[in-house]
């Protein structure tokens, strides 16, 4: 099997070590015996959506992201929707998340456009939601956690979030969500790398993919996580 | 005794009583006395700093390194010069060390201050005292739960700088952020005219790598590393500034040093690693900066040991310790360059901590390249601090032998550990508070004789 995994401006939106999640991707599929393939997309280029079977979205500085913003909706807009659309697997963290949205307030007052394919929208706010997180997931019953680090408060109006806050501020700070679902695209604040601790979620992003492209009966099969575990714990046990 | 008001005197003596306690009772501390000053007299810099002639180091990294090196050439010169070696680069610990340096009798001739400053801390200082000289060493990516972006760093900087027209600017003319500063100050730059590797190319991860006039993307004459080397705006023409001091040539870089010609002068830098030519070069513009001789310069920088935790060389029984302080990903980096230089068999140690200092998030070891040292034949892997799992997944992922690991926690068992590896050298890279508390530890085993 083989998986092409696209990373998105991997030059601009390169803050807070998010690359880590293409890095695991990748492990964990060679690992399975799956050829990965990762390309990256920048400034200019379109995406392939055909040929792409998981898109990574990461975050930047907010000079880099207002560059990109412009990029995205001249270039990248109507791939990405279809992409999308099609239940196509994409995982957006941080000033990614913000972008496939309506729009954001940047602090310092200037609104950058997102390209609105996910109905939410991203306020400035005075303070920074700093600090480790933990959330849940009913659906999938599993348990993550990340590091926050973010002023803009999201809004996903009538999105399913990726969990509910046991510890942190999440979206927003108020109504106690974290993230985003919708279809196959998942949007969250979590860096750490979010998925460095969270390898179910990692695997659970794989098995999408393959499916998407290879049938519904593919299954991945177990992997020594004893360290992603173990610093998982540690957390959970802090946070207590 | 000259003219002080009461508060000042009282300010003073309770500084330096609580500082007296701090080394002598508590151990460590270094921004308490400067706490205790304030609280009694808000300008107490003014009053301690007055005749001080002072030199202002910040930047993101290479602050102690330099620091320590224009101090020792000054010292060299037979100059009186204090300064804040102990990595004190807060408001607090800046004011603590000139209280310490305080007498309420005695004037010293013509003195110098060399003071490291926080990036943030800069505008503090400059409230109260006017630098001889301000030198920004880089802008890299660091602890961003701190200070947000780069960007945002570099305008914390200017805010200090602005208040101080009159001191003169020695700056990292590689670093774009620096050029064509909207300041009054008169402004030296330094810089390379030669690559460090050659057909170095900028890395995907690298910082700044946009036109801060017109967003464009940069191009490149040459980089040395990161994003710093000669780079020129294609769209609007903004381009590095002429070098007033630059390396022209890198006639040897080792694990263990490395010689250079500045300008005309050919100079040997006693550490290891790209940064540290950096770190020289500005030690050395200062210098002439400040009219001191070529031959004082060069000895001083050939003689030039490692400071706190900064590349210094230890004995455990008959291992060779080399403790490297690792804070950010730029850095880090270059720590893993001074590794792979390295011919020889070796093991390594990997402390991570997430306190306050070492930046809470740890997400940031993910753009650290250790892919690159994935295909090193590093004996054992000792991973080591708060998050060490963070660390040792980080490690697995970069490809390095999973089979080596070795973690552990408690600083004892790590210490036999390391006693008992295979190798003789072992570099030990550890976040801020991890080399701190590491060193504690080892001071009170007595493998180190000076714990600041």
């Amino acid at each position: 099997m083989e998986l092409t995994i696209c990373h998105l401006y991997p030059d601009l939106l390169n803050v807070y070590g998010d690359v880590g999640n293409v890095l695991i991707l990748k492990h964990r599929a060679a690992l399975r015996g799956i050829d990965v393939n990762i390309i990256n997309c920048s400034l200019g280029e379109n995406i392939d959506k055909v040929n792409v079977d998981i898109i990574f979205f990461g975050g930047g500085q907010d000079y880099e992201q207002s560059i990109v913003s412009k990029d995205l909706k001249e270039i990248k807009g109507e791939a990405l929707t279809d992409y999308i659309e099609d239940g196509k697997v994409l995982l957006s963290i941080c000033g990614g998340y913000q972008l496939l949205g309506k729009y954001y307030t940047a602090p310092n007052g200037e609104k950058i456009d997102g390209l609105g394919i996910l109905d939410l929208y991203t306020e400035g706010g005075d303070t920074r939601f700093i600090g480790n997180t933990e959330i849940f997931n009913e659906t999938f019953n599993e348990t993550y956690v990340g590091f926050e680090n973010h002023s803009g408060k999201t809004y996903i109006n009538n999105h399913t979030p990726l969990g509910k806050c046991i510890h942190g501020y999440g979206n927003n700070g108020e109504d106690g969500l974290e993230g985003c679902i919708y279809k196959n695209t998942f949007g969250s604040y979590f860096h750490g790398s979010f998925l460095s601790k969270n390898p179910e979620f990692a695997d659970r992003l794989l098995t999408l993919a393959l499916q998407k492209k290879y049938g519904q009966d593919v299954q991945l099969g177990s992997l020594n996580d004893d360290f992603e575990l173990s610093a998982k714990k540690s957390m959970l046990e802090r946070l207590k | 005794m000259s003219k002080i008001n009461i508060k000042s005197i009282l300010s003073i003596l309770s500084s330096k009583f609580t500082a007296f306690l701090a080394k002598h009772i508590v151990k460590g501390g270094s921004n308490f006395p400067g706490k205790i000053a304030l609280k009694i007299d808000k300008s107490i810099l003014k009053t301690v700093s007055k005749g001080y002639k002072v030199i202002l180091v910040t930047g993101t990294n290479g602050k102690t390194t330099t620091t320590s090196m224009i101090y020792n050439i000054l010292k060299e010169s037979k100059f009186n010069v204090i300064t804040n070696n102990t990595g004190a680069n807060l408001y607090t610990g800046i004011v603590a060390c000139f209280i310490s340096n305080y007498s309420f009798f005695k004037r010293q001739e013509n003195p110098y201050a060399i003071i490291e400053v926080d990036e943030a801390n800069v505008k503090f200082i400059t409230e109260y005292l006017t630098p001889e000289i301000i030198t920004v060493t880089n802008l890299f990516r660091d602890q961003l739960d701190r200070y947000g972006e780069v960007y945002t760093t570099l305008v914390k900087i200017l805010e200090g700088i602005t208040k101080v027209p009159g001191s003169k600017l020695v700056l990292n003319g590689d670093e774009s952020l620096l050029g064509r500063l909207d300041v009054k100050n008169p402004v030296v730059y330094y810089g390379f005219n030669t690559p460090i590797k050659e057909n170095a190319s900028l890395d995907l991860n690298a910082d700044a790598k946009f036109c801060k006039f017109c967003k464009s993307p940069y191009s490149y004459e040459l980089v040395t590393y990161n994003h710093l080397g000669s780079f020129y705006c294609p769209e609007c023409g903004y381009k590095r500034s002429e070098l007033d001091y630059a390396v022209n040539t890198i006639f040897d870089l080792t694990a263990e040093n490395s010689s250079v010609l500045i300008n005309d002068t050919e100079v040997f830098i006693s550490q290891s690693g790209a940064y540290n030519i950096y770190n020289g070069l500005c030690a050395f513009a200062i210098s002439k900066e400040l009219g001191i001789e070529d031959s004082v310069i060069k000895t001083s920088l050939q003689n030039q040991s490692s400071s706190f935790g900064r590349q210094e060389q230890i004995t455990i029984d008959n291992k060779d310790i080399q403790i490297i302080l690792v804070k950010n990903p730029a850095g880090y980096n270059q720590a893993l360059d001074t590794l792979a230089l390295n011919k020889n068999e070796f093991s390594a140690a990997f402390m991570l901590n997430d306190n306050y200092a070492d930046g809470r998030d740890v997400s940031w070891i993910w753009d650290v390249d250790f892919e690159k040292i994935s295909t090193l034949n590093i004996e054992d892997v000792f991973v080591s601090g708060i998050r060490m799992y963070d660390m040792a997944v980080r490690l697995k992922i970069a490809g390095l032998d999973v089979n080596r690991f070795i973690l552990e926690e408690d600083y004892e068992e790590l210490t036999n550990k390391i006693k008992n590896s295979v190798s003789k050298k072992v570099y030990i890279l550890a976040t801020y508070t991890a080399m701190i508390n590491y060193r504690k530890y080892l001071h009170s085993k007595g493998y180190i004789n000076k714990l600041w």
